[in-house]
C-alpha cells in the first residue's frame, strides 16, 4: 500500500509537470475557457475510465466499451430520427447499453468464457448493430435541449461534463474505496478463490459490473451525440484504448487486485492535459493516438520497471 | 478409420461454407458465376495470408491486435521505397515488405516474450503506436497508383493460369503457397510442433525444456512478416495508399483464425481450416453486399457474433468432452 | 554394481526452515527403490533436487561416480533423471507420438510420422502395453497419461526414473499395470525410485527401501529385513517426551453435527461421523485420503451428492461457501496463499471479509473504525505480530498468517469450525499458540473438526480421531487410547490390523 501512495504521488509530479510544460508552451493552456474544454472534449472517456476501473480490479477487460457507446449514440439519434421523444429515446438507448453489459456477462459470468475474447467479439458485434442502425448516414437535428446539455454551459459557464465528471469520480472514489462492494471487487481481482472461500457472491459482483459497464458506456455514448450535435456510425471508435490507458497508468493492475481510484483520476487528468497540450501544438490525433500507445506499454511495464529499479538500487546498496 | 478431430472441425467448416454459398445463390440472382470467384479470391488471398501469421501467434497464447497497422505501414513504406527507387528488381520488393513487417513484429515479440506482458495490452498499444507512424510519415507524400512502377500495380490482376472463366491470380497462387507451406511447416517440422505446445500446456513445455520465450517471439516476428506480404500484395490491389490502409484487419484475421477452428486459447487449430474460416467470412462480406433482403451493414455485426458462437461452442462442446472424460475415469 | 546416481549429505532450507539435512541416498541400475516417509519429511523437496528444479544448499550430487550441477529439469534429463508425477504433465493437444518425443532435440527437424508412430508404439510397448500413437492425449484416462510420461523418460534413456506416488489416483487394475511397467523398466536396467504411502506396493514392488523423517535418513534396507511395522515405528519414531501435553474434554456431550453416509461420486463415500458441542474432532490420514475433500463439503464449496448432514438436530442441505457461512460453520484452509487469504491487501480487511454484511451501513457504506476495532481486539486475543493493521498480510510469517485466517473465521462466530492442516509451516513457537487458541475455543463451546497430517499435534489435540484412507473412514480412536503406530498402521494398510 505505501508504493500505491508513492505512486500516486508520482503520478501528481508527472501531472504537475506537464501542466507546467503545457503553460510554458502555450499561453492558451491555463485558460478557463481551455480547462473546461479539455474535460468537455473528453468527458466520455472519462466516466467509462471510471467504471473501467472496476472493471479491471475485479481481474476481468471490456474491450466492447466504446462500441457500444457507438451503438447507444446510433440508436438514440436513430429513434429521435424515427420521431421518438428525446427522453424515451435517451431512456431507451440507456437500457439498450444494460441489456450489452448483460450480454457480456452471460457469456463471461455464465459460460465460464474470458472476458477478453467475449468482449473482443461484441466489440465487433455492437459496432456492427450501430452500423445497421444507421448504415453509412450521419444523423443529426437533435431537440435544441439535448444539445445544449453536451455544449452549454449547466450552471453559469460550467457545462454538465464538467458536473458529471466531479459527480461520477466522487462517487466511483466512494464506492470503490468506502462501501463493501468496492472491497468485494478488490478480492474478488486480488484472488477469486479466497473471495469464493469467504462466501462472497462473486458472480453477482461480475454481472453488476459488467451490466455497469455497458450501461455507463451507453450514458457516455448518449453524451457524446449531444456535444458533437450528430451521431455516425464510427463514433466513439478506438476510445477503449485511450481508457484503458487511463486504467492502467493510473495503478491499476492488468491482473486485477490492485489499484486505486484516485490513480485513476489522476491518470485521467494527464491523460486529458497531455492530449490537450499536443493538440494545442497542432499535433494530429493520429499521432497524440500514438503517444498513447507508448504510454500504455510503458504502464504495463511499472512493475518490471520498479523491479529492476529495486534490484539496482541493492546492488548499489 | 478414426477421424481426428482436427480434419472433423475443417470437413465441418468445409459443410458451413458450402451450404452458405447454397445459400446465397439461391437468394441471389445470378450469384454463382466466374466473377464472385475472381473477387473474392482476390480478397480471401489478402486475408488468409494474415491470418495464418494471426494462427501463428494464437496457438502460442497470445494474439496479434496491432497486424492491421502493419499491413498499413508496410504497404506505405513499399510503396515509399518504390517511388524513391522505381528500378528495384520485382523479386526483392515482397522480400523488402516481408522484412519492414517482420521488424514491427519483432517489437511486439520482444515486448511480450522478453518481458512477458500480456500481448493484448501490448499488441492494442501497437496497433495504436503503428498507426500513428503511419500518419506521421504520411503526412509529407501520399502513395498514388501513378507514382508507382506499372509492374505492380498489373501484378494483382495478373492471372497464373484459367480454368475456364475462373482466372486464378499470382496473388492467390502466393497466397496459397504460403497456406501450404505454413501447413506443412505446422504439421511436418519438429519447430512447427513447437507452437503447439507450448500454448497447449506451457508448463509442461517448460518442464521438457522448450524455449517458450524464442518461439512466442518468432510467432509474433512470423505474425509481421506476412502482415507485410499483405501489406504489399494491399499496395499492389490497391496502388492508392491512405492512412486508414488496413484499418479493421486485425479483428478479420482474429474471427478467420477463431472461426476455422483455432483454438483461441492456444495449442490446437490448423492453418487450412484457417484458410476456409478467412474464405467464409469474406465470402459473407461480399455476399451481404448483393443480398437485397439485409443490409450489407450487417457484415461486421455477422462477423462479430460468428467469432462469440465459435468460441462459445468450442469451450461448451471441450467441457463436455473433459466432463465425458472424467466421468470414465 | 556402481550406482547410477548418488545424493550427498544433501541439505536445503526455506526461510529458515529446513526441509532436508544432510540427506544422502544411492539408486542402482535395475533396482526398484522405495522411499517412504511422513506427510512434509521431505520428499518432495529431494525429488525437486534430483530433478534440478531446486538446487540444493550443501551437498553432491553424482552421476555414474561424476559430480553434477543440474539447472532445471531439461538438464536433469540429458543427466539421465526424470520424474513422473501424480498428474501427469502432458500436451493435451498433441498425440501420444509427440508427446513422447517433444523433447527430443536431436531428432531431424522434418517429421516422419509413419515412423515416428512406430517409434511410439514400440517404446510404450517396451512397457507392456498397447496405446495407439495417434490418439491425442487429452483422450487418454490418467494411467494412460502417466504412461505416456514414463515412455518419454525412457525414450530419452533416462537411466533414473522418479515416481511420486504415480499410484494415488489410479484403479487397482492400473496400479498392476503400473507395476508391470517399473518391473519391465528394472528388467531393463534402469533405477527406479517409487515413492508410495501404499506400504503394501512396497512389499509388492521394489527391493530396496529407505525411511526418511524431519528432512533425514533414517534406513535404507533390503525389502525382505523390514515389515509394515518396523517402517511405520521408523516413520513416526520420534521422542514421545516431546509430545505436547494432553488436555481432558470439555464437550458436553451435547451432538452439533451429525454425518450419515455422506458421499461424492469418485472422491469419497459412505463417511458417517458426528461432532459435539465443545469437542475436538480430529481427522488424520495420508495425502489422498480425501479428508479435505469432506471438509469441502459440509462448507458447500464442492457439494457432496449423497449422504445426510444434520446441524443442531436439523437436516440441511449445503450448496455453497455463504450458506455454511450463514449455518455458523467456518472452514480455514490449509493453502493460506491460495485459498486463504488475500496477500496483496491489509490485515483488517482480510480479517472482516466474511463478515462484510455486519459492518455496512446504508448503501453498504462499511464502517472502518468498526472494522479496525474487531481487528485491534483480535490482534490483542490472539497475539498477531505486526506493525500495523494495514501491512499486506503477506508480509507477515506463516505463523501470523495462521491467526489471521482464525481471526477471520472466529469473527464470524461459528458453532463448527473446520481447521485444516492448522500448523503446516509455522514455527514452534505459534504452533503453541494456535494449539491453545483452539482448545480454549472448545472450551468456550465450539464443535471443532482439525484435519491434520501431523500425528502428535493429533495426538495432543484430540477428544476423538477418525482415520480415512482413499475416501473411507478405516477407524476411530478415543484421543486418550490412540498411539501414533496405531493411527499410522490404519492410515497406510489395511491388512495389518
Amino acid at each position: 500500500m505505501t508504493w500505491m501512495r508513492s505512486w500516486e504521488g508520482f503520478l501528481f509530479l508527472v501531472l504537475v509537470l506537464i501542466y507546467a510544460l503545457n503553460a510554458w508552451t502555450s499561453p492558451v493552456f491555463l485558460t478557463v475557457g481551455n480547462q473546461i474544454n479539455m474535460v468537455q472534449l473528453s468527458v466520455e472517456k472519462i466516466i467509462v475510465a471510471l467504471v473501467m476501473t472496476f472493471v479491471i480490479i475485479n481481474g476481468e477487460i471490456d474491450l466492447s466499451v466504446a462500441s457500444v457507446m457507438g451503438l447507444a449514440a446510433c440508436a438514440f439519434g436513430w429513434m429521435v430520427q424515427a420521431g421518438v421523444p428525446g427522453g424515451w429515446a435517451i431512456v431507451i438507448a440507456l437500457g439498450i447499453g444494460l441489456a450489452c453489459g448483460a450480454f457480456n456477462a452471460l457469456f463471461i459470468v455464465g459460460f465460464g468464457i474470458p472476458s477478453l475474447v467475449v468482449t473482443l467479439a461484441t466489440m465487433i458485434a455492437f459496432r456492427g448493430f450501430a452500423r445497421v442502425l444507421v448504415e453509412d448516414r450521419g444523423i443529426s437535428g437533435f431537440p435544441d435541449w439535448f444539445n445544449a446539455l453536451g455544449q452549454r454551459g449547466l450552471v453559469g459557464p460550467v457545462p454538465l461534463a464538467i458536473i458529471m465528471f466531479a459527480v461520477l469520480a466522487v462517487l466511483a472514489f466512494l464506492i470503490l474505496q468506502r462501501t463493501a462492494f468496492g472491497r468485494k471487487v478488490y478480492f474478488i481481482g486480488a484472488n477469486r478463490a479466497v473471495a469464493e472461500y469467504s462466501g462472497l457472491d462473486v458472480r453477482s459482483v461480475k454481472i453488476r459490473i459488467f451490466i455497469a459497464s455497458g450501461t455507463v458506456s451507453a450514458l457516455a455514448g448518449i453524451m457524446f451525440a449531444a456535444r458533437v450535435g450528430a451521431i455516425r456510425g464510427d463514433i466513439a471508435q478506438g476510445f477503449e484504448l485511450d481508457i484503458i490507458t487511463m486504467v492502467l497508468l493510473g495503478g491499476v493492475s492488468i491482473f486485477g487486485g490492485a489499484g486505486t481510484m484516485s490513480g485513476t483520476i489522476l491518470a485521467i487528468l494527464i491523460v486529458l492535459a497531455l492530449r490537450n497540450g499536443m493538440a494545442l501544438q497542432n499535433i494530429t490525433g493520429h499521432i497524440q493516438t500514438g503517444v498513447l500507445g507508448v504510454l500504455l506499454i510503458l504502464s504495463v511495464m511499472v512493475p518490471i520497471i520498479r523491479e529492476t529499479g529495486s534490484r539496482l538500487l541493492a546492488r548499489v546498496r | 478409420m478414426r477421424v481426428s478431430l482436427s480434419t472433423l472441425r475443417i470437413l465441418v467448416l468445409l459443410g458451413v461454407f458450402i451450404a452458405t454459398v447454397l445459400f446465397f445463390a439461391s437468394q441471389i440472382d445470378g450469384y454463382m458465376n466466374a466473377r464472385l470467384f475472381n473477387r473474392i479470391s482476390g480478397s480471401v488471398a489478402v486475408i488468409a495470408l494474415i491470418a495464418v501469421g494471426q494462427a501463428f501467434v494464437v496457438l502460442t497464447r497470445n494474439i496479434d491486435l496491432s497486424i492491421g497497422s502493419v499491413v498499413g505501414c508496410t504497404a506505405y513504406f513499399t510503396g515509399g521505397i518504390l517511388m524513391a527507387w522505381p528500378d528495384l528488381p520485382p523479386v526483392l520488393v515482397p522480400v523488402l515488405a516481408m522484412a519492414i513487417g517482420a521488424a514491427f513484429g519483432a517489437f511486439n515479440g520482444f515486448l511480450v516474450a522478453r518481458f512477458r506482458l500480456p500481448s493484448i495490452i501490448v499488441t492494442l498499444a501497437t496497433l495504436a503506436i503503428f498507426r500513428s507512424i503511419l500518419v506521421q510519415s504520411s503526412d509529407g507524400s501520399s502513395i498514388t497508383t501513378d507514382r508507382l512502377p506499372a509492374w505492380l500495380t498489373e501484378f494483382a490482376t495478373m492471372n497464373a493460369f484459367t480454368v475456364g472463366d475462373l482466372q486464378v491470380r499470382w496473388i492467390v497462387v502466393i497466397s496459397l503457397l504460403v497456406v501450404l507451406t505454413a501447413h506443412v511447416f505446422l504439421t511436418r517440422f519438429r519447430a512447427g510442433r513447437t507452437f503447439y505446445a507450448i500454448g497447449s500446456n506451457p508448463d509442461a513445455a517448460a518442464f521438457a525444456g522448450l524455449n517458450a520465450a524464442r518461439t512466442i517471439f518468432l510467432a509474433f516476428v512470423i505474425s509481421g512478416a506476412l502482415a507485410g506480404l499483405a501489406g504489399f500484395l494491399f499496395l499492389s490491389r490497391f496502388g492508392n495508399i491512405t492512412v486508414v490502409a488496413g484499418l479493421g484487419l486485425e479483428l478479420k484475421s482474429v474471427g478467420a483464425v477463431v472461426v476455422g477452428g483455432v483454438n483461441i486459447f492456444g495449442g490446437s487449430g490448423n492453418v487450412l481450416g484457417v484458410l476456409i474460416g478467412a474464405a467464409l467470412i469474406d465470402l459473407i462480406d461480399t455476399s451481404l453486399v448483393r443480398w437485397a433482403l439485409v443490409s450489407e451493414f450487417w457484415r461486421e455485426a455477422v462477423l462479430g457474433l460468428l467469432i462469440l458462437l465459435a468460441v462459445a461452442a468450442d469451450t461448451v462442446l471441450m467441457r463436455r468432452l473433459l466432463r465425458r472424460k472424467g466421468g470414465a475415469a | 554394481m556402481p550406482p547410477v546416481l548418488e545424493m550427498r549429505n544433501i541439505s536445503k532450507s526455506f526461510g529458515g526452515t529446513a526441509a532436508l539435512s544432510g540427506f544422502s541416498l544411492v539408486l542402482k541400475p535395475g533396482r526398484i527403490h522405495a522411499l517412504v516417509g511422513e506427510n512434509g519429511a521431505g520428499k518432495s523437496t529431494l525429488i525437486k533436487t534430483m530433478t534440478g528444479i531446486h538446487q540444493p544448499d550443501s551437498g553432491e550430487i553424482l552421476v555414474d561416480g561424476q559430480p553434477v550441477t543440474l539447472r532445471g529439469t531439461a538438464a536433469a534429463q540429458r543427466a539421465g533423471i526424470a520424474a513422473i508425477y501424480q498428474e501427469p504433465m502432458v500436451f493435451p493437444d498433441l498425440s501420444v507420438a509427440e508427446n513422447i518425443f517433444i523433447s527430443h532435440q536431436n531428432r531431424p527437424q522434418l517429421i516422419d510420422w509413419s515412423a515416428l508412430n512406430d517409434e511410439a508404439a514400440a517404446m510404450v510397448a517396451r512397457l507392456g502395453v498397447t496405446l495407439d500413437p495417434t490418439r491425442s492425449a487429452a483422450e487418454l484416462t490418467l494411467a494412460e497419461q502417466q504412461t505416456v510420461e514414463i515412455a518419454r523418460a525412457i525414450s530419452l534413456n533416462v537411466r533414473v526414473l522418479i515416481m511420486d506416488e504415480p499410484s494415488a489416483s489410479l484403479s487397482e487394475h492400473e496400479v498392476q499395470r503400473l507395476f508391470g511397467i517399473a518391473r519391465s523398466l528394472r528388467d531393463q536396467g534402469v533405477a527406479v525410485l517409487y515413492i508410495s504411502h501404499r506400504l503394501e506396493e512396497i512389499f509388492a514392488l521394489a527391493d530396496t527401501v529407505t525411511v526418511m523423517r524431519d528432512g533425514q535418513h533414517i534406513s535404507t534396507r533390503p525389502v525382505d529385513q523390514v515389515t509394515q511395522a518396523s517402517m511405520i515405528a521408523e516413520m513416526v519414531g520420534r521422542d514421545m517426551a516431546g509430545r505436547f501435553a494432553r488436555a481432558p474434554s470439555k464437550t458436553t456431550g451435547e451432538v452439533l453435527l451429525k454425518v450419515s453416509d455422506l458421499s461424492r461420486n469418485g472422491v469419497f463415500r459412505n463417511v458417517s461421523f458426528t461432532v459435539n458441542k465443545g469437542e475436538i474432532l480430529c481427522f488424520s490420514g495420508l495425502v489422498g485420503a480425501r479428508r479435505t475433500d469432506v471438509a469441502l463439503a459440509l462448507f458447500g464449496v464442492a457439494p457432496a451428492d449423497g449422504g445426510r448432514v444434520e446441524l443442531a438436530g436439523k437436516t440441511v442441505t449445503i450448496t455453497s461457501p455463504a450458506q455454511a457461512k450463514a449455518l455458523g460453520i467456518a472452514y480455514v484452509s490449509e493453502d493460506r496463499r491460495k485459498l486463504g487469504l488475500a496477500l496483496t491487501e491489509g490485515i483488517t480487511p482480510n480479517l472482516t471479509l466474511p463478515m462484510l454484511p455486519k459492518y455496512s451501513g446504508p448503501f453498504g457504506w462499511l464502517d472502518r473504525v468498526r472494522e479496525l476495532a474487531d481487528a485491534q481486539a483480535f490482534r490483542d486475543r490472539l497475539n498477531i505480530k505486526a506493525a500495523n493493521l494495514t501491512v499486506p498480510v503477506g508480509t507477515l510469517s506463516g505463523g501470523n498468517q495462521q491467526k489471521v485466517m482464525l481471526a477471520k473465521w472466529l469473527n464470524t462466530r461459528p458453532r463448527l469450525l473446520i481447521v485444516d492442516e492448522p500448523t503446516r509451516g509455522i514455527d514452534v513457537g505459534a504452533k503453541a499458540e494456535v494449539h491453545q487458541i483452539l482448545r480454549s475455543l472448545a472450551a468456550e463451546g465450539v464443535a471443532i473438526i482439525i484435519i491434520s497430517s501431523d500425528l502428535p499435534e493429533v495426538l495432543s489435540l484430540a477428544d476423538r480421531i477418525i482415520v480415512m484412507r482413499e475416501g473411507r473412514i478405516v477407524g476411530e480412536f478415543k484421543g486418550e487410547e490412540a498411539t501414533d503406530e496405531a493411527v499410522m498402521h490404519l492410515a497406510v494398510a489395511a491388512e495389518v490390523a
